[in-house]
C-alpha cells in the first residue's frame, strides 16, 4: 500500500529538521520508507521536488548546499527555522483564537488554524473559550468567488496574471492582463487592485466578474507597486458614495427612511409632503426611481431629466 | 460558537499540524487526548489518526530512530522525546491569515475597547514574530462594516440577556416597523446582522445593523426559543423551495442583478443580457428592482408584478405632473 503523503512529508521534514549537515537526496531517498518504494529515479525526483515545495509553502527553511565532491545536500537549519520567542496572555490568545476562526475560505482557515496550532505549541495559554466574554459575536470573511485563491497567491509571490473580466454593463468579458498588487473585502465582496498593462493604468476589478481561469505570466511586474493601495476609495466612487453635489427632492411623508437618513436638510411642507437636501452622486438616479411615486425630483434639472427617463421606460413597460 | 469550522484534510494541513504536535507533546509528557484535540482545534478523531501516522516518523536519516509515541485513548506519550521538535516559525500563509483576520475583527465597532486592545497587542507580537513571513500580510484586507452604537447595544443585551425594541427599516416595503426582539447572535458577513427571535412574527429573523433606525434595550429577559442555528456560510438569503418564482430579463446594463440577487439560474440571452429566474417569498417587494432597472430590464412573470411597476410608474410620473404645475403657480403668484 502506498505510503500516506502526510507521512512521507513528516519524515522529510524530520530529517531535514534533524540533521547538522546537508543531505544529499541519495541519502533522503535510502532513509525515507516511501521515497525506497517510489520505484524509478524520475518518479522519485518528481515527488522529491513536490514534497519540498510543499514543506516550503509550510514555512519550512530548507537550504540547498554544494558539498565538496559537487554534491547537492539539503537541511533545515534550526537558526533559520526557530519560531522568534512569543509571549501571549489569555486574553490576547483569546484575541486570537476569535480571528483565528474568521475565514470561511478552506486555505486560509487552515493557515490560519496553521499559525495557531505553531503558537500554541509555542506556549500560547489554553483553555480560554474565546468567545467567552464576547458570547455571541461570529464575523465571517465571505469568499465565494473562484479567483480569489490564484490571485491571492499571485498577490503573494507578486506574479502577473491573465484573466477574462466582463465588465458592470459588458455583455462579454474581455481579456485583462494584470499587475496584481492587493486584494480587498468591502461590504462581503472582494476587489483586486493592480496595474492593467494593456490600459497603463491602475484599476480595481471585482473578483466576481472575472470568468474563467486566472492564469499566472512569467516574469516580473513592469510597473512599480505603490506604497499604498486604495480599493474603497475607487469602489466607494462606483457605488455613488464620493457625492460632491447635491439635489433637492420632494418625499411622502413617512416614506423612504434611508433618503431621510442621508438627507442634509429636510423642510415639512404639510401636504403630505416633505422637501430634502441629500448628497447628489453616483447612481443617485437609479435609487430614487426605486422609491416609485413617493420621490419627486426638484434640482438639479440633470438628475430630474435622468429619473423621468427611467421613470418612462418602465411606464411604457 | 456554532457553524462549522472549516477543517483542514488535506497532506498539507496534516503535515503542518503534526509538527506543531510534536512540539507540544514533548512539553506536555502524558497531555489528554481531550486537552490535545481542543487546544488544536481539530475533533479527538483527528488527533488520533495524527497519532497512528507519528510513530512511523522518523527523526533521522539513519532510520531506526522513529518517534515513540504511543495512546492509551486518553493520556498521550512521547517516550524518547527529541530537541528536533522546536517551534517552527509562521508562513507566509500562516501570518498572513492569522494577522489579516485579526486586523479586519479589529475594525468591528462595537468590539469591546479591551477586547481590540487584546487584539491590537496580539497583532504586533505575532508581527515581530512572523518577521519578514509577515510582509505580504499587508497584500489582503478586510473591512466589516457595522453601526457601532447599534452593534453595542445588541452586543450588550445578548450578554445580558435581555429583549431589545427596534425600529426596523424593511427596503422590500420602504417602512419603518417597530418589534420587540429576542437576540440570539451577532454575525458579520460582509454587513453585520443580529440573528434574533422576532416576538412579533414567532420566528427567527435576521436583521441587518445598518437597517435599525432605532434601538432601546428592554428590562424584560431576553427568552428566545432553543433554535439549531443555521450555517451561513452559504450565504443569509437562502430562499425556499416552495417560494413563489419570478422571472427577469436584463440588457447588457442589468447583468450586476445575477451578482445581487441569489438565483435558481442566469441564462444568456442573445443581446448580452441575461434571463434570470429566482424565487423571493414576497415577490411583491421585487416592485423597486423592476423600477431600478428602468429600460435595462423587464419583468417576465408574475404579470401582476410587472404591471405593479408600470403603475407605480406611472402614478410617479403624474407626480411629476403636478409638481411641474404647482411650481409654475408658485413662480407665476411671486
Amino acid at each position: 500500500m502506498a505510503i500516506a503523503k502526510a507521512e512521507r512529508l513528516m519524515n522529510l521534514a524530520l530529517c531535514l529538521l534533524g540533521t547538522r549537515r546537508p543531505l544529499s537526496k541519495r541519502e533522503l531517498r535510502e532513509s525515507i520508507e516511501a521515497y525506497l518504494e517510489a520505484g524509478t529515479d524520475d518518479s522519485f525526483n518528481r515527488m522529491f521536488e513536490r514534497d519540498k515545495d510543499d514543506l516550503r509553502e509550510l514555512g519550512l527553511v530548507i537550504e540547498t548546499v554544494e558539498n565538496l565532491d559537487g554534491e547537492v545536500g539539503y537541511l533545515a537549519a534550526r537558526a533559520s527555522n526557530r519560531l522568534p520567542p512569543i509571549t501571549l496572555d489569555a486574553e490576547e490568545a483569546a484575541a486570537l483564537g476569535l480571528a483565528a476562526k474568521v475565514w470561511q475560505q478552506a486555505r486560509l482557515a487552515g493557515a490560519a488554524s496553521g499559525a495557531l496550532q505553531k503558537l500554541r505549541a509555542a506556549g500560547l495559554p489554553e483553555d480560554v473559550d474565546p468567545y467567552g466574554p464576547h458570547g455571541a459575536l461570529e464575523p465571517r470573511i465571505p469568499v465565494h468567488e473562484a479567483a480569489f485563491e490564484p490571485l491571492m497567491l499571485a498577490c503573494r509571490d507578486r506574479r502577473p496574471v491573465v484573466f477574462d473580466y466582463r465588465k458592470a454593463t459588458a455583455a462579454r468579458p474581455e481579456p485583462r492582463q494584470v499587475e496584481p498588487w492587493a486584494l480587498e473585502c468591502w461590504r462581503g465582496h472582494w476587489y483586486l487592485a493592480g496595474w492593467d498593462r494593456d490600459r497603463g493604468a491602475e484599476r480595481v476589478f471585482r473578483l466576481s466578474r472575472i470568468t474563467g481561469k486566472v492564469r499566472s505570466r512569467g516574469g516580473r511586474f513592469g510597473a512599480p507597486v505603490p506604497d499604498v493601495v486604495t480599493v474603497r476609495e475607487t469602489v466607494a466612487g462606483w457605488a455613488g458614495e464620493t457625492a460632491d453635489r447635491s439635489a433637492l427632492i420632494r418625499l411622502r411623508a413617512d416614506a423612504g427612511y434611508p433618503l431621510r437618513a442621508k438627507a442634509t436638510a429636510v423642510r415639512e411642507l404639510g401636504d403630505g409632503w416633505d422637501e430634502l437636501e441629500i448628497p447628489y452622486g453616483r447612481g443617485l438616479d437609479a435609487w430614487l426611481v426605486e422609491f416609485g411615486p413617493d420621490v419627486v425630483v426638484l434640482e438639479p434639472a440633470e438628475l430630474r431629466a435622468d429619473v423621468l427617463d427611467r421613470l418612462r421606460a418602465v411606464a411604457k413597460g | 460558537m456554532a457553524g462549522k469550522p472549516v477543517r483542514p484534510v488535506n497532506a498539507i494541513d496534516q503535515t503542518r499540524r503534526m509538527l506543531s504536535l510534536v512540539t507540544y507533546l514533548r512539553e506536555r509528557p502524558g497531555a489528554r487526548v481531550e486537552d490535545v484535540a481542543r487546544a488544536f482545534g481539530i475533533s479527538e478523531d483527528e488527533l488520533v489518526s495524527d497519532l497512528d501516522v507519528l510513530p512511523m516518523c522518523g527523526t533521522s536519516f539513519r532510520g531506526g530512530d522513529l518517534l515513540d509515541i504511543d495512546t492509551d485513548g486518553e493520556r498521550i506519550w512521547w517516550h524518547n522525546p527529541d530537541d528536533v521538535a522546536e517551534p517552527l516559525r509562521l508562513a507566509a500563509d500562516e501570518a498572513t491569515a492569522l494577522l489579516v483576520a485579526a486586523r479586519a475583527v479589529a475594525t468591528l465597532p462595537g468590539l469591546r475597547e479591551s477586547d481590540r486592545q487584546a487584539l491590537l497587542r496580539a497583532t504586533a507580537k505575532v508581527e515581530t514574530a512572523a518577521g519578514e513571513a509577515a510582509g505580504a500580510s499587508a497584500r489582503l484586507s478586510v473591512t466589516f462594516e457595522a453601526e457601532g452604537g447599534v452593534f453595542a447595544d445588541v452586543d450588550r443585551a445578548i450578554s445580558e440577556r435581555r429583549r431589545l425594541w427596534i425600529r426596523y427599516y424593511s427596503p422590500a416595503r420602504d417602512e419603518l416597523t417597530e418589534r420587540e426582539i429576542d437576540p440570539i447572535r451577532l454575525v458579520s458577513v460582509g454587513h453585520t446582522y443580529v440573528e434574533a427571535w422576532c416576538r412579533r412574527s414567532e420566528a427567527r429573523r435576521t436583521f441587518r445593523l445598518d437597517r435599525v433606525a432605532e434601538i432601546r434595550i428592554l428590562d424584560e429577559p431576553s427568552a428566545p426559543p432553543e433554535v439549531e442555528l443555521r450555517d451561513l456560510s452559504e450565504g443569509l438569503v437562502q430562499p425556499a423551495a416552495e417560494d413563489p418564482e419570478v422571472v427577469v430579463e436584463v440588457g447588457p446594463g442589468g447583468r450586476w442583478v445575477a451578482e445581487y440577487y441569489p438565483h435558481d439560474s442566469a441564462d444568456e440571452l442573445p443581446d448580452g443580457g441575461l434571463r434570470i429566474t429566482l424565487r423571493t417569498p414576497d415577490p411583491a417587494s421585487l416592485r423597486r428592482l423592476a423600477l431600478r432597472l428602468g429600460r435595462d430590464g423587464r419583468i417576465v412573470s408574475p404579470p401582476e408584478l410587472a404591471d405593479s411597476a408600470r403603475h407605480a410608474a406611472r402614478d410617479a410620473l403624474a407626480a411629476y405632473d403636478g409638481v411641474e404645475a404647482h411650481r409654475a403657480h408658485e413662480v407665476r403668484g411671486g
